[in-house]
């Protein structure tokens, strides 16, 4: 019996259609745009100036002092245009730098081949810094500067590494693809990721519709001979990717509330993140290119694929190469069904996270007109979280602060179960969304105003 | 390009609906009702038409005139309601008198308190218990009409509870479980078959349109506690199985109890209903006026789901 949360979760249907699209390499557009903001935490620092030459995998800016941030490098070679706004997906303004393409020359010291390297380098600090200067930032979604969640604080100690390769958003294929396509250097990755958390064993857990990927896998795990890593298989059943859930999934565990995982004695890093960890150390290739899955329910199979894109690559040509945004698309998705975002602009460009374009018809995510709320308690049901979305949905119709807080809505991870089962199309989530939001800002100024009475109550003692 | 469409996620939705649940509500009777009509035939053919009429009809009517706003007839759960309300007459019930229950469920118990969702008691479950308060003589006369299947095999005459009522275990003596199984000629329409009842419920758990908490724990008390009394005294109490299987036990606790709106949210307040309605039945029938007690009870029990359901949650994840 494959392994799988305890608490929710759904099983929409997973339409894998590109699973077997090998992953193809998208040549280079004439310009690429590359965003400030493709991590978790502050903008980075630009460090070229218009007018300046730069060559693939260059730092072209630094992260954002004092604050979590991380480095971004080119993804092409040529010459700086601008630097300047330009809007991401959703239609927000962030700070893009412009590069016009000139040939494809890549940055000294780059190792571009494809031998692979298996000695695993034994300096933990050197390790980090590689991590830290090769941008990587996890894949799996949240985009959080890898070298940070790599190196957990004083007094904690990781018990586990778990590698994400559930995959369990409907239509995504790209971390399959590279399941199958690049298993040792995954491993490798992994490897080196053990070493920086000081040797413990690493669990790969796959969700069982991707029998070849597992297969891949478990063959490079006994092949490279690693100690301490495993392959897990997991039952298909969305989020089952979601880091809570994946932790409760491998060890059984929970994460407490408001807590990270590393409290539990987890480090979960998606398979995607160790393909980069593995480049940036292994090969000296900073992240700049990363795999995504062109597909929908509205797109003939022999037209989805995977494909390596560069960072900074506009999405509509990204289309336009694929054959166009198809007849019948009502909306296209940066991300899965679930979690993914509703792309408002195909202009923006790919960043370090993209992860795909999924074309959706209008018969599949059109909302229907909600109706009363019947009390069936499958929100509930349904959420991983354990909580009571019909109740945190009335509350936040009424703005009742406190009972939502005291209902945990701070906890909801925004996986969308609810939304998706509610019988009456109740859209649970924007209401749920918008009230986590106030009631994280008053927990935050609740904790801002406590540091500062202590810090005055320290400043009147002495 | 048109323009494309940016809502936030999630951008996919369950095929479930609330009109594709009450319809598999509505396919978990038809066994029952399929029975009621074999063996009562014509007559239970119009009480159903009456009573699903009058309930759409009703609610249609309410939300157009004195609501004021789009009906909502098409989430089918007024269908629901008038099958159950049918299941849950005699089969002679003249049908004037269905259509006050009707008007009581519907009308009072229902639209009222703002329609689907908003109610505190089962529509159905009002609209018996008001018949019975008010028409007691329609609503217990056991006349057996003339149906489809002639029932000379089946157990018949005044139901099987009510014999009890009046002539103690002794009335009782070599009733056929079996037989009971399949028909049990004599109580309302929803009562003969126990076997099309329990193929409606295995039917809503396979569709996972309920979960099973409510009905199991509903059964586990009344037989423990029949069991007690029985052990206790077989010569005044009946034996357990003839607890659960008569006096409309099936019925309520798969297809009035288990409705989402009046029934609490979590599974662990499921059980405390289910238990609460389990010991007022058999509280009831022991001790009280009525042989049948499972619609007071669950009726009691539907006024507590606010507060059950204040008290119980489900574990949170990473918390205590
Ligand atoms: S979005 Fe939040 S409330 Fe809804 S199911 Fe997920 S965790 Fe629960
Ligand atoms: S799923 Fe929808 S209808 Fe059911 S309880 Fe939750 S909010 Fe209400």
């Amino acid at each position: 019996m494959s392994k799988t949360f305890k608490i929710g979760g759904v099983h929409p249907h997973d339409s894998k259609f590109s699973r077997n699209c090998a992953i193809e390499v998208l040549p280079l557009p004439q310009t690429v745009y590359i965003s400030m903001a493709q991590h978790l935490g502050a903008p980075a620092v630009p460090c070229v100036a218009v007018g300046d030459k730069v060559k693939a995998g260059q730092v072209i800016a630094e992260p954002a002092p004092r604050a979590l941030s991380a480095y971004v490098h080119s993804s092409v070679s040529g010459t700086v245009k601008s630097i300047g706004p330009r809007k991401d997906i959703a239609g927000n303004n962030q700070n893009h730098i412009e590069i016009l393409v000139e040939g494809d020359e890549w940055a000294e010291g780059i190792d571009l081949s494809t031998d692979l390297v298996t000695t695993i380098p034994t300096d933990r600090a050197e390790v980090l810094k590689k991590i830290q200067m090769g941008g990587v930032v996890g894949l799996g979604g949240a985009t959080f500067p890898a070298h940070v969640k790599l190196n957990p604080p004083a007094g904690s100690k990781a018990e586990c590494l778990i590698l994400n390769g559930a995959e369990c958003e409907p239509f995504l294929t790209s971390d399959n693809r590279i399941m199958i396509e690049r298993s040792k250097e995954i491993v490798v990755g992994a490897a080196i990721m053990q070493m920086v958390l000081g040797g413990c064993p690493c669990v790969i857990g796959i969700e069982e519709n991707k029998p070849e990927a597992i297969a891949a896998m478990n063959k490079a795990v006994s092949e490279l001979g690693y100690p301490g890593i495993s392959v897990m298989v997991l039952m298909k059943k969305y989020p089952q990717g979601g880091e809570k859930q994946l932790i409760n999934a491998v060890m059984g565990r929970e994460v407490g509330s408001g807590a990270l995982p590393i409290s539990a004695g987890a480090v979960v890093q998606n398979v995607a993140t160790s393909l980069a960890v593995y480049e940036a150390v292994q090969k000296n290739k900073p992240l700049v290119t990363n795999t995504m899955t062109i597909t929908g329910d509205c797109l003939p199979v022999e037209k989805q694929h995977n494909y390596l894109f560069r960072i900074g690559m506009p999405l509509s040509w990204i289309a336009e190469y694929a054959g166009g945004v198809p007849e019948g698309a009502a909306k296209v998705v940066s991300g899965g069904p679930m979690m993914g975002r509703a792309i408002s602009n195909l202009d923006a460009c790919t960043v370090k996270g993209s992860s795909s374009l999924l074309y959706l018809s209008e018969k599949t995510t059109k909302r229907a007109a909600q109706s009363n709320c019947i009390r069936c308690g499958k929100c509930a049901e349904a959420c991983p979280m354990g909580l009571e979305p019909f109740l945190l949905n009335k509350l936040a119709k009424n703005g009742m602060m406190d009972e939502l807080e005291a209902n945990a809505v701070q906890d909801c991870i925004s996986c969308g179960c609810c939304q998706f089962s509610c019988p009456a199309c109740i859209p649970l989530l924007d209401t749920i969304n918008i009230a986590k939001g106030q009631v994280l800002g008053i927990l935050r100024a609740r904790a801002a105003a406590a540091k500062a009475a202590a810090e005055a109550a320290k400043a009147s003692q002495k | 390009m048109n323009k494309l469409l940016v809502s936030p996620s999630p951008h996919v939705h369950t095929s479930v609906s609330t009109q594709s649940l009450m319809r598999d509500v509505v396919i978990a009777m038809l066994p029952a009702a399929l029975v009621s009509v074999l063996f009562y035939g014509w007559s239970e053919i119009l009480i159903l038409a009456v009573s699903v009429i009058s309930c759409v009809g009703l609610e249609y009517l309410i939300s157009k005139f004195l609501l004021k706003r789009p009906a909502t007839i098409c989430d089918l759960s007024a269908v629901v309601t008038g099958v159950l309300l049918a299941l849950n007459v005699p089969p002679t019930c003249p049908w004037w008198v269905i259509v006050i229950g009707a008007i009581f469920a519907i009308g009072v118990a229902k639209m009222t308190f703002g329609g689907l969702g908003q109610n505190m008691f089962n529509p159905a479950i009002a609209g018996r218990v008001f018949l019975l308060v008010s028409f007691p003589t329609y609503m217990t006369d056991w006349t057996v009409p003339a149906g489809f299947i002639h029932a000379t095999d089946a157990v018949s005459g005044a139901t099987l509870l009510g014999a009890y009522a009046e002539g103690g275990v002794e009335a009782i003596k070599g009733i056929n479980y079996l037989q009971t199984l399949f028909f049990n000629i004599g109580g309302s329409a929803g009562e003969i078959s126990a076997c099309a009842l329990l193929v409606g419920f295995v039917y809503l758990l396979v569709r996972k349109v309920i979960r099973p908490h409510i009905t199991l724990s509903i059964w586990g008390t009344v037989a423990v506690l029949a069991l007690i009394f029985w052990a206790i005294n077989p010569a005044k109490y009946p034996d357990p199985i003839f607890a659960l299987l008569t006096g409309g036990v099936l019925l309520g606790s798969i297809f009035m109890a288990t409705d989402y709106v009046t029934s609490p949210m979590s599974a662990k307040g499921g059980i405390i209903f289910g238990v609460g309605i389990g010991l007022l039945t058999v509280l009831i029938r022991y001790f009280g006026s009525y042989p049948e007690g499972v619609s007071f009870a669950i009726l009691i029990m539907n006024a507590t789901v606010p507060l059950i359901n204040k008290y119980c949650h489900q574990k949170k994840y990473g918390r205590k």
